[in-house]
């Protein structure tokens, strides 16, 4: 068993009249349990040249990926332009996914991710200019 | 215009044979530009079971401007503490995935049409959740 944490925090000192302080430590445990997620994609980064929707993770191609459990998918845009974004969707490329939103240049998101059969995770990239997209999995 | 970050901190000692250490952080900008998001709603309520919840979305009577050129992002955290317990989070009709008992999650938003809301099913009674929705605009909904 492995221990892995996520901690997000939200800060503002103006967004309203008193300061936004959010801080959320999660530990990554398998469905139902405190036992500590074992699986990972590990880290990848790839470039993306087009702006065709095209499927960015497979749920086939996560070897021992279970489905309906409690994976978590973390997804950074490491470009740097503001004015441009892939849009993140879950579905087929082949069909039409539905979905989520746009991760312009710096953005990041962690979700959890059911990935039932044709439930992949689409990008469609707002340009053909290179950028590389940066995701890690962690399954059971 | 507002200045908010969100900064996310992964690291384990023990998942790989190298320790993991990554942080990330954004700060939270409208669409295509440098000007940051203004708008923020902050809730914790406890879920009813039974059906599914829409908690952010189009369709609320104090719903976001329709619009997919839109940067909206959203946080939602489970707060139950049994870990046992979940809720499923929808984006649309699509459940996207669980959230269990001390889970969070960080995601842009956009609401390209008046379907496209994120909801929530909770598996148990009792289940709360916190989410802060840091937005581009509303619509509050007339008397």
């Amino acid at each position: 068993m492995a221990t892995t944490t996520a901690t997000i925090t939200l800060a503002s000192s103006d967004i309203a009249d008193n300061a936004l302080s959010v801080s959320n430590t999660m530990t990554l445990t398998t469905a139902g349990t405190t036992t500590g997620i074992t699986e990972t994609t590990g880290l990848a980064r790839i470039k993306m040249e087009s702006t065709s929707l095209t499927d960015l993770i497979t749920v086939a191609n996560v070897t021992g990926f279970t489905a309906a459990k409690s994976a978590k998918v973390y997804i950074k845009n490491t470009g740097t332009d503001s004015a441009k974004f892939g849009i993140i969707g879950i579905g087929d490329s082949g069909g039409t996914p539905t979905n989520i939103g746009r991760l312009y240049g710096g953005d990041w998101m962690l979700f959890p991710w059911d990935g039932n059969s044709g439930e992949d995770i689409t990008i469609d990239m707002s340009d053909a200019t290179a950028t590389i997209i940066e995701y890690m999995v962690f399954f059971e | 215009m507002a200045t908010t970050t969100a900064t996310l901190t992964l690291s384990s000692s023990d998942l790989l044979s190298n320790a993991l250490s990554l942080s990330a952080t954004q700060t939270l900008y409208k669409a295509g530009t440098t000007t940051g998001l203004d708008g923020i709603q902050y809730e914790r309520m406890e879920v009813a079971t039974g059906d599914i919840y829409d908690i952010v979305g189009s369709s609320q009577s104090n719903g976001i401007a329709l619009g997919a050129d839109k940067a909206h992002k959203l946080y939602v955290a489970n707060k139950h503490t049994d870990e046992t317990k979940y809720v499923d989070v929808y984006v649309a009709t699509v459940n996207i995935g669980r959230l269990y008992a001390g889970d969070w999650m960080f995601i842009p938003l956009e609401v390209g049409a008046a379907t496209q809301d994120v909801a929530v099913d909770a598996v148990s009674t009792s289940q709360v959740i916190e989410w802060c929705f840091l937005h581009e605009g509303k619509t509050l909904g007339q008397q």
